[in-house]
């Protein structure tokens, strides 16, 4: 009896000491980015402006309607290109304006998701891409995870960006938003609360489903259904102007892709091309894209300003790198026709299962010695 | 049938041995003597009922080099019976200083017994010679050395004419006749050198149909307004002569398969309707570490047997401006790991893959400027293309990444060594095996690919 009181006691006296170690092996539930101006928690700040940073204006105290707290922070976005970019952005880093030149950051291994809260002032409003990591320089971050195109509605809603399974153990550039002039040609006010790293050990890795179709590259210059960025400039970067907004004579919608290439060989290649990446700029070096595996074709309408332009491929995927496109299909040579045109690049048959290039174009000076200037609307994955 | 004749024969040695065992210590009586004597008998009558199986079954094992089709759209590659996987290199042993037009075959040090000592020494038991020497001694000397002294079989190719100047006229009869009697000429010289293991037309002349390299039209083509059709048109015109000249081969040399030499899969669904009379597709492929889909979309679009006659990794990192073996290592096992796994009877993959052989065996110092003769002696660290599969160094300069001089999975050195070759006077460039010749050489000793094997084998086990 004695032995057995005394086994009771020594559990008594142990048991808070078990607790408190088993707290600290599951460690914290959640790590604040940011929840109010100068509240203790938060570890980063809005400090990386990027792009066109003048079209943004900031208010870290708007009081008008927060999500919790006391404010909530007020984005206002022009859309005027005041730095000719036609786009804009802000990272939260740590320490301010650090762009990986610096040691900073934290290890935030063991959370598996950041959340945020968000509302558009008209509802709407569309953000490009919020991100998690992705600085680069000296200092990289360990991860680079991307979401969206978001649209906003006008209430509070939350967001979450899945990190189960990535590498978290650097972050200086804890979260970050993009947004174009295209996809918000009259600007857009809008609000951001509460964001934060959680440890939710039940969340499962963001696996890719097969999107449905149809499924859209580009349907028009402000769609949130947009897909992929037409930033792969290829050969003779330098003779293209490319104008996703036209609105002569758009195939369908508000306005069309206009492309001209003048073919002066300015970088030397005699050729031009452009990649639609996702996402941008990605030769395969990101772990991204979508599993288009229910695609059976892409279809896209063109014309050529003359008629007679001559296009020499026109593709989708086949981007190589670490992470390849897992198939490829082409048409081509094409000579546009001065009116609209449908053409189909077949994909039966083709593995579609992971694709970071969604459409591709190429022409060159021997084809076109004066150039050609050609209009592109409507393209999908059907 | 012969694996019957092989369980019924067992079946008899082991009454026979039953016997003996059961009279080891028994006295030797007449009685005894008479039953032996029977028991000898009915192993004598036993037998004989089966020496003709024996005999049919030596005579029906296939001979010679052929491919086998089995379910699921399986293939594998059989010679004289056996199952065969190409593990090979491809080989053109351009001694430092020299250029491609170095005539290596008539070289008196014989270049090919030490790398052919090496190369069984790893592993290899295929070479891929993309076209043969004019003089045909000289070509069985090479074919016969690597297959008598080292067992190694020779994949022996033709360019098709793709090099003549100024372009390969495919769609022209004269031209085709021309490049038809060089084949044929090729199969019938060699077609009884037991080192033979098949043929190769072409290359990647499919690109030439393209327009993209050596363009070429006809008038068929010059007729045709619509770039797009013209591309097909040439595109029927090339892989239907290849198919005629397949069909020839087949008819002078039944014992070895016809391949065709192709650029990736483009045009394969031209040589779908055109070309169905080669027996299987030799792709030369960079993919980086993976081929990714290739072998399944072969299937759905050319439902041939895949060899792939060409691929590997360069080992100079451009960016970093510095030899990188483990680079080349790295993409090498990567690319062996994933034929392995096509291979028939894996059923992780699509079991239409042959094999492979790697570019290349040694550098090739002349390639960078093939026309400036002091820099065949220098070994040029400049890129000549770009491809981002070999992302490691794609942030180089201009992304030109991809290092022409530096494929082999041997390097040369300027210094000499002694030629091994009997009565060889002088020396060759010393080879120094690099570090993808030792992975390569341990992956293929133990490749671990096929889990149904495994399971057999514990099973054997217990």
């Amino acid at each position: 009896m004695k032995k057995l009181l005394v086994v009771l006691m020594a559990l008594a006296l142990l048991s808070p000491v078990m607790a408190g170690a088993e707290d600290k092996a599951a460690g914290p539930k959640e790590f604040v980015v940011y929840l109010d101006k100068n509240a203790k928690d938060n570890h980063y700040i809005p400090s990386g402006w990027m792009g066109d940073y003048g079209d943004i204006k900031m208010n870290d105290q708007a009081a008008e309607n927060p999500h919790t707290g006391t404010s909530s922070i007020q984005f206002v976005y022009s859309a005027k290109k005041s730095q000719t970019q036609g786009w804009a952005g802000v990272y939260w880093q740590n320490p301010a304006n650090n762009w990986g030149n610096k040691k900073g950051g934290f290890d935030l291994t063991g959370m598996t998701k950041l959340t945020f809260w968000a509302r558009g002032a008209k509802g709407g409003e569309v953000i490009q891409k919020v991100m998690v990591g992705g600085i680069k320089g000296t200092y990289p971050d360990s991860a680079m995870i991307e979401m969206g195109p978001i649209e906003l509605t006008n209430t509070w809603k939350q967001y979450t960006v899945n990190l189960v399974g990535k590498d978290l153990s650097y972050l200086n550039g804890a979260f970050g938003w993009t947004i174009t002039s295209d996809m918000n040609p009259d600007g857009a006010t809008f609000y951001i609360d509460d964001i934060k790293f959680e440890a939710d050990p039940d969340l499962k890795p963001e696996g890719k489903k097969a999107q449905g179709m149809p499924f859209y590259v580009y349907a028009d210059r402000s769609s949130v259904v947009n897909h992929f960025i037409p930033s792969g400039w290829m050969g003779d970067y330098g003779d293209l102007k490319f104008e996703s907004s036209s609105k002569e004579d758009p195939y369908l919608g508000d306005t069309c892709i206009k492309i001209a290439y003048s073919g002066k060989a300015t970088q030397g290649a005699r050729w031009a091309g452009i990649f639609w990446q996702n996402p941008a700029n990605n030769w395969g070096s990101v772990d991204a894209g979508y599993d288009l595996s229910k695609a059976t074709k892409l279809t896209f309408w063109a014309r050529g300003a003359k008629g007679g332009e001559r296009i020499e491929e026109f593709k989708v995927g086949g981007i190589m790198g670490e992470f390849s496109d897992s198939d490829s299909a082409t048409i081509g040579p094409v000579l546009l026709n001065k009116e609209w045109t449908q053409y189909t690049i077949d994909l039966k048959g083709k593995d579609m299962s992971y694709i970071i290039g969604g459409f591709a174009w190429s022409a060159n000076v021997d084809n076109n010695p004066d150039g050609a200037t050609f209009y592109l609307d409507e393209i999908k994955f059907e | 049938m012969r694996s019957n004749s092989n369980k019924k024969t067992g079946a008899a040695f082991e009454t026979r041995r039953g016997f003996s065992l059961n009279n080891k210590f028994r006295l030797v009586t007449g009685a005894v003597l008479r039953s032996k004597i029977a028991g000898y008998r009915r192993f004598l009558l036993v037998a004989c009922g089966f020496l003709p199986v024996f005999f049919l079954s030596a005579c029906c094992t296939p001979k010679g080099v052929y491919i086998q089709k089995m379910k699921n759209r399986s293939y594998r590659l059989m010679v004289n019976g056996k199952p065969y996987i190409v593990k090979g290199v491809c080989y053109n042993p351009i001694p430092v200083g020299k250029n491609h037009e170095y005539d290596w075959w008539g070289d008196p040090n014989k270049p090919w017994i030490v790398d052919g000592k090496l190369m069984k020494e790893m592993g290899v038991n295929t070479v891929r010679i993309y076209q043969v020497n004019e003089d045909p001694q000289k070509v069985k000397q090479v074919i016969g050395d690597l297959y008598n002294l080292y067992g190694i079989r020779t994949l022996l190719g033709d360019w098709l004419g793709f090099w003549e100047y100024p372009c390969p006229f495919y769609g022209d009869k004269k031209f085709q006749e021309k490049v038809t009697q060089h084949v044929l000429e090729m199969v019938r010289l060699y077609k009884d050198e037991p080192g033979v293991l098949g043929w190769i037309l072409g290359n990647e002349n499919n690109y030439s149909c393209l327009g993209h390299v050596n363009p070429w039209s006809s008038p068929e083509v010059d007729k045709e307004p619509d770039p797009q059709k013209q591309k097909n048109i040439r595109a029927k015109i090339y892989y239907s002569f290849v198919n005629e000249i397949s069909k020839q081969v087949h008819q002078i040399d039944p014992n070895h398969p016809v391949g065709l030499g192709n650029g990736e899969l483009v045009g394969l669904d031209s040589a779908a309707k055109f070309c169905q009379d080669v027996d299987f597709v030799a792709c030369i492929i960079y993919r980086g570490k993976t081929f990714g889909n290739l072998f399944k979309s072969l299937q759905m679009t050319f439902d041939k047997p895949l060899l792939l006659a060409e691929f590997g990794a360069d080992c100079y990192d451009a960016y970093l401006k510095k030899e990188d073996q483990n680079m080349q290592a790295f993409f090498l096992q990567s690319q062996w790991s994933q034929i392995y796994e096509n291979l028939a009877g894996n059923k992780k993959g699509a079991g239409n893959c042959l094999g492979g052989t790697i570019f290349e065996w040694t550098d090739e110092w002349w390639k960078h400027n093939s026309d400036y003769p002091e820099g065949w002696a220098q070994h040029d660290t400049q890129s000549s293309w770009s491809n981002g599969s070999y992302y490691y160094d794609i942030r180089a300069e201009g992304n030109k990444n991809m290092n022409e001089e530096w494929f082999g999975i041997v390097a040369l050195s300027p210094q000499l060594e002694p030629a091994t070759a009997p009565g060889a006077a002088e020396s060759i460039n010393k080879r120094i095996p690099r570090k993808a010749y030792y992975v390569i050489r341990e992956f293929w000793k133990n490749p671990n690919y096929d889990a149904r094997h495994k399971k057999k084998s514990s099973r054997g086990k217990k």
